[in-house]
């Protein structure tokens, strides 16, 4: 599965929490957040390059994300991403927002399988 | 950090963000590359690889920028920026399109400046839309179906500042009319207006030196003097001084105590008296103990501040209700009880407020509102009309550039951007214009006012461009430039751009082309309705000068005398102005001089009265005559060559031992005496002595009535008439210094005599035609410029058709076709666009010189002599625009035109 197309109003939020669930670890350049994201998806998540870097850029914009070039692994000079305080709240924010759409897709796509309350 | 901040900061660093994306994802691609080439590739095929991946890179980086926020306005500045260099590229029609919409816009600001000045402006006080003024409606009554008055009796405003609750204040005044002033022992004439106590303070304004009058000077002797700040300029040299000196009205003191502020103009449009005085005042300026108590005479206008919160509909209801307590309780006690119009009077009366934001009432509003609305009509067609022009242009260039656009669209741009970016250009291009329009209004706006200002000085208007007057520039700048540029922005990205890149710049498909037809038919349209309304305004005003007005106006010149400003009492002015006379007569270059009470062309008031009399029979009420009257002196008929057409002129022993004896007119003979000589018979108390020709009283647009003439120094005798100030009309050899030999001549017989109101019969005339001398010459610049337009656009088509089928055309010629008939082909395409235009706009024109027929004179509203020189002058024009275009066709060279393809 990608996610596709980009420029989907309900999938641009989704891309948002996993760049900054990806940056809880840590700071991290453009490339290495996208294959973060899809090894930890299994391969399920394919992180189209197209819309990872108006992500970001838009992020930062907000403010939930500072940026900073550094020396990556390799020795070569890389724009290194990290969360800001103001997108640590955020991202729970979003996360339980997407845990509360999550379970409530669930219910109501297969009833039988969830516990009752 | 603040967002905003926050966003400032990233536009200040734009370069470097340019910069660090590109080594941004440049990065990216290394990685890529790398990680593809661990997985086995060979180096050049990781590295097409990771491109690949990477996708549309300048998508990508585009998507990017619009994360950084502010792309629109980024955007904007780039629409800017290549709009400016557009212009740049092409001076001459940037000039030629700025130019033609700046005068568009300049004209259309000039004449809103002026009916926001007249109609629209806010009287500068507080809260002026709480003000209000009474006026009371007389259903019924004279002919006029909606007759109103403004002027109340004294009790009555007493009454209702004792019993209203809906309103804050209520003040009340009256003009007094010119009056000498006298300062330092020279003596000008004025204007002054008598206004109770609380004037000033219920309208809220304050003074810019000392202090105004309030209810405590408006008291027995009120010796005290308010000016304004035209006045405090002209005679004090605007010095603070003014404040506590004496100046006298009509020989009486009063002390200055106050001057308004600059921006007051008083409270009736156009008409800015230089004095206040209390109203008590006239008790001194002009004695008459019966004007404070007497029910029935009205003289005052009344105007009010409601109260905060209070609509207009509730004071007037409790007003109305006051109003007519007052008329029923003071109705018995009257002399006038058992007549029954004025019973009717009382019944039917009801008092009406009327808001009062603008002003009170206002005679030059009431001249030029309508005239100024039509010219606004005009003044905004003719924009439309050159709006069409522009956006003809606009289309014409957007045809160059269908493959920019093409190309553009190929290469992804979307049509909005695109649509955008041409629709920034003729902003810019109209907001330039409406910058330059500014300066070029209100040059026009002060001619305008010199154009309506009769003789002596201009009306006190203020046509300073107020935030009005802007916000109708923009306004008008910002549609027209929507208006232009739209349509040729939305045509010219309505295009596939395969094609057009293919064929190159040499074909534009026939279809694309009704847009511009349709907009010089439009222009046609437009400019025949403004031809025939320039038509019909010349005709009336032509007509208003051929009316015979029964009197010769040529040669002709009026002065008036008030011998009350120099302090003569009435039973003394008579003499002052005999002696006058006598004089006048004496000099070399008067042929005959004569006076009147009423001057020709009167533009300051003429006299009414009633003939119930004949032969000393009384008339029933129903066969009462109406008949507007004026004193004469002798020779006053050859004076102004009105024919005497039986009897006698007054002679000087028709004194005031003399018996009455009066001339009348021949409507008023027709009237009273039908197929019998009047002369010898008596009106009222009166014999008829003469007839004379029926000659125009007021205007030319006033139809002669019944007219009777007293002699001028017979007339004090009986009635209750006290000399005001009479004309003197000399006519003359020659003019030359004609008005300093009769100002000697006033002098000689006393000098404090001022002599005003000096104009020639002839000026006199065309100064009562103003308002149709306004709108003739204004819709003919109008009508000439939309003509002008109109010919530009079917011009400026008909050179491009012809472009356009020079191969046609040439292989016509080819084979054989005669000139004649190509230059018939082209002129033939021409008559149908304007056919069509006279066909939609005739009907148009007819439709709109109704809304207008009110101004008309002599003609009417469908004039067919001036529907035919328009649909002449239209189809003149267009055989002129269509002319050029056809003689080049006629020149093509058809081997030229063959290679061309």
């Amino acid at each position: 599965m990608s996610i596709a197309p980009p420029r989907l109003e309900l999938l641009q939020g989704t891309l948002d929490l996993l760049i900054l669930r990806t940056l809880l670890f840590g700071k991290s350049h453009g490339h290495a957040i996208a294959k973060h994201i899809q090894r930890t998806s299994e391969d399920l998540l394919k992180v189209e390059t197209g819309s990872l870097y108006p992500a970001l850029h838009r992020l930062e914009a907000r403010g939930w994300i500072a940026a900073s070039w550094e020396l990556s692994e390799a020795g070569k000079r890389a724009k290194f991403y990290r969360l800001t305080p103001q997108g640590r709240k955020q991202l729970l924010a979003e996360q339980s927002k997407w845990e509360t759409f999550a379970r409530a897709m669930g219910l109501v796509l297969d009833p039988l399988n969830q516990e009752p309350l | 950090m603040n967002p905003i901040f926050r966003k400032l900061h990233w536009m200040s660093r734009r370069n470097r963000k340019e910069s660090d994306l590109r080594d941004e994802l440049q990065f990216h691609l290394e990685q890529e590359a790398a990680e593809a080439s661990d997985a086995g590739l060979a180096a050049d095929q990781a590295k097409w690889a990771a491109r690949r991946e990477l996708g549309n890179i300048a998508l990508l980086m585009e998507d990017t920028r619009a994360a950084w926020g502010w792309a629109s306005l980024e955007r904007s500045c780039q629409d800017l920026r290549y709009a400016l260099r557009m212009l740049r590229g092409n001076p001459l029609f940037a000039a030629a399109v700025i130019l033609s919409l700046a005068l568009g816009i300049g004209a259309n600001t000039a004449v809103f400046s002026l009916l926001n000045a007249v109609v629209m402006r806010p009287l500068p006080v507080p809260a002026p839309q709480s003000l209000v003024q009474f006026t009371n409606t007389l259903p019924l009554w004279e002919t006029a179906a909606n007759n109103w008055n403004g002027l109340f009796a004294y009790p009555q405003l007493e009454n209702f500042q004792t019993h209203s609750k809906t309103l804050a204040g209520v003040f009340a005044g009256t003009g007094l009319g010119r009056i000498a002033v006298g300062l330092n022992g020279t003596t000008s004439l004025a204007r002054a207006d008598a206004y109770t106590g609380n004037f000033f303070s219920v309208l809220g304004i304050a003074p810019q030196y000392g202090r105004f009058f309030s209810a405590a000077d408006d008291a027995a002797r009120a010796p005290v003097a308010v000016i304004s700040d035209a006045f405090w300029r002209a005679r004090f040299g605007a010095d603070p001084a003014a404040v506590g000196r004496t100046v006298t009205v009509n020989l009486v003191p009063f002390t200055v105590i106050g001057i308004t502020p600059r921006e007051f103009l008083g409270t009736s449009a156009g008409n800015c008296p230089g004095l206040w005085v209390p109203l008590h005042a006239l008790d001194r300026i002009a004695p008459d103990a019966r004007r404070w108590t007497e029910p029935w005479s009205t003289w005052l206008q009344i105007a009010g501040r409601l109260r905060p919160g209070m609509s207009l509909q509730r004071a007037q209801a409790e007003l109305d209700g006051i109003h007519r307590r007052f008329l029923s309780d003071a109705l018995p006690a009257s002399q006038l009880a058992g007549v029954a119009n004025v019973q009717r009077f009382v019944r039917d009366n009801r008092l009406a407020l009327r808001g009062a934001a603008s002003g009170m009432y206002s005679g030059l509003r009431d001249l030029y509102a309508f005239p100024l609305q039509l010219l606004m009509w005009v003044a905004g067609i003719v924009m439309l009309v050159s709006c069409a022009n522009v956006a003809n242009l606009l289309l014409a260039r957007a045809s160059t550039r269908r493959r920019e656009i093409a190309v553009r669209l190929a290469l992804g741009a979307g049509r909005g951007r695109i649509v955008r970016q041409l629709l920034s250009e003729s902003l810019l291009l109209a907001s330039i214009g409406g910058v330059l329009a500014v300066p070029m209004a209100w040059w026009g706006s002060s001619l305008l006012v010199r154009m309506i200002s009769t003789g002596d000085s201009p009306p006190p208007l203020s046509v300073d461009p107020d935030w009005r007057t802007f916000a109708f520039t923009a306004a008008v700048s910002l549609l027209t430039g929507i208006l232009f540029g739209l349509a040729p922005a939305l045509r010219a990205t309505r295009l596939d751009p395969g094609p057009v890149i293919k064929e190159g710049m040499r074909h534009a498909s026939p279809s694309s082309h009704t847009l511009d037809r349709i907009l010089v038919v439009a222009q046609v349209a437009l400019s025949v309705v403004l031809v025939a309304g320039a038509g019909l305004f010349v005709r009336t005003l032509q007509k208003l000068r051929n009316v015979d007005t029964g009197y010769d106006r040529r040669n002709v010149l009026m002065v008036s005398v008030d011998a009350r400003l120099a302090g003569y009492p009435s039973d003394r002015a008579g003499a002052v102005y005999a002696e006058i006379l006598r004089r006048l007569r004496t000099l070399p270059e008067v042929k005959s001089a004569a006076a009147s009470v009423v001057r020709p062309v009167d533009d300051q008031f003429y006299l009414v009265d009633r003939v119930n009399e004949i032969d000393g029979l009384p008339l029933p009420a129903v066969d009462i005559i109406r008949v507007e009257w004026n004193a004469t002196s002798p020779a006053y008929f050859s004076t102004l060559s009105t024919p005497i057409v039986s009897g006698r002129d007054f002679q000087p022993r028709d004194n005031e031992s003399a018996p009455a004896v009066v001339i009348v007119n021949q409507s008023l003979a027709n009237r009273a005496f039908p197929n019998q000589d009047p002369i010898g018979h008596r009106l009222n108390t009166a014999t008829i002595v003469g007839v004379v020709k029926d000659s125009y009283y007021g205007g030319a647009r006033d139809q002669p009535g019944p007219m009777l003439y007293h002699p001028l120094f017979q007339h004090g005798r009986d009635q209750e008439y006290r000399w005001g100030y009479v004309s003197f009309e000399l006519r003359y050899r020659s003019p030359s210094n004609l008005l300093d030999q009769v100002r000697r001549e006033v002098a000689a017989v006393d000098r404090s005599l001022p002599v005003f109101g000096a104009r020639t019969l002839l000026a006199q005339t065309e100064e009562s035609m103003l308002t149709e001398r306004l709108l003739a010459m204004l819709s003919s610049v109008f009508g000439a410029l939309a003509l002008l337009l109109a010919s530009v656009g079917l011009y400026g088509l008909m050179a491009y058709t012809v472009a356009r089928r020079t191969s046609e055309i040439g292989i016509r010629l080819a084979l054989g076709a005669r000139p004649r008939r190509i230059l018939w082909l082209v002129l033939r395409e021409t008559f149908a666009f304007t056919l069509a235009g006279l066909a939609l706009g005739v009907p148009l024109a007819l439709w709109a010189a109704r809304y207008a027929r009110s101004m008309l004179f002599g003609i009417g509203a469908a004039d067919p002599v001036t529907m035919a020189v328009t649909v002449a002058a239209l189809i003149a024009t267009a055989a002129l625009a269509g002319y050029v275009p056809a003689r080049r066709a006629v020149r093509v060279d058809p081997m030229v035109a063959l290679r061309y393809e």
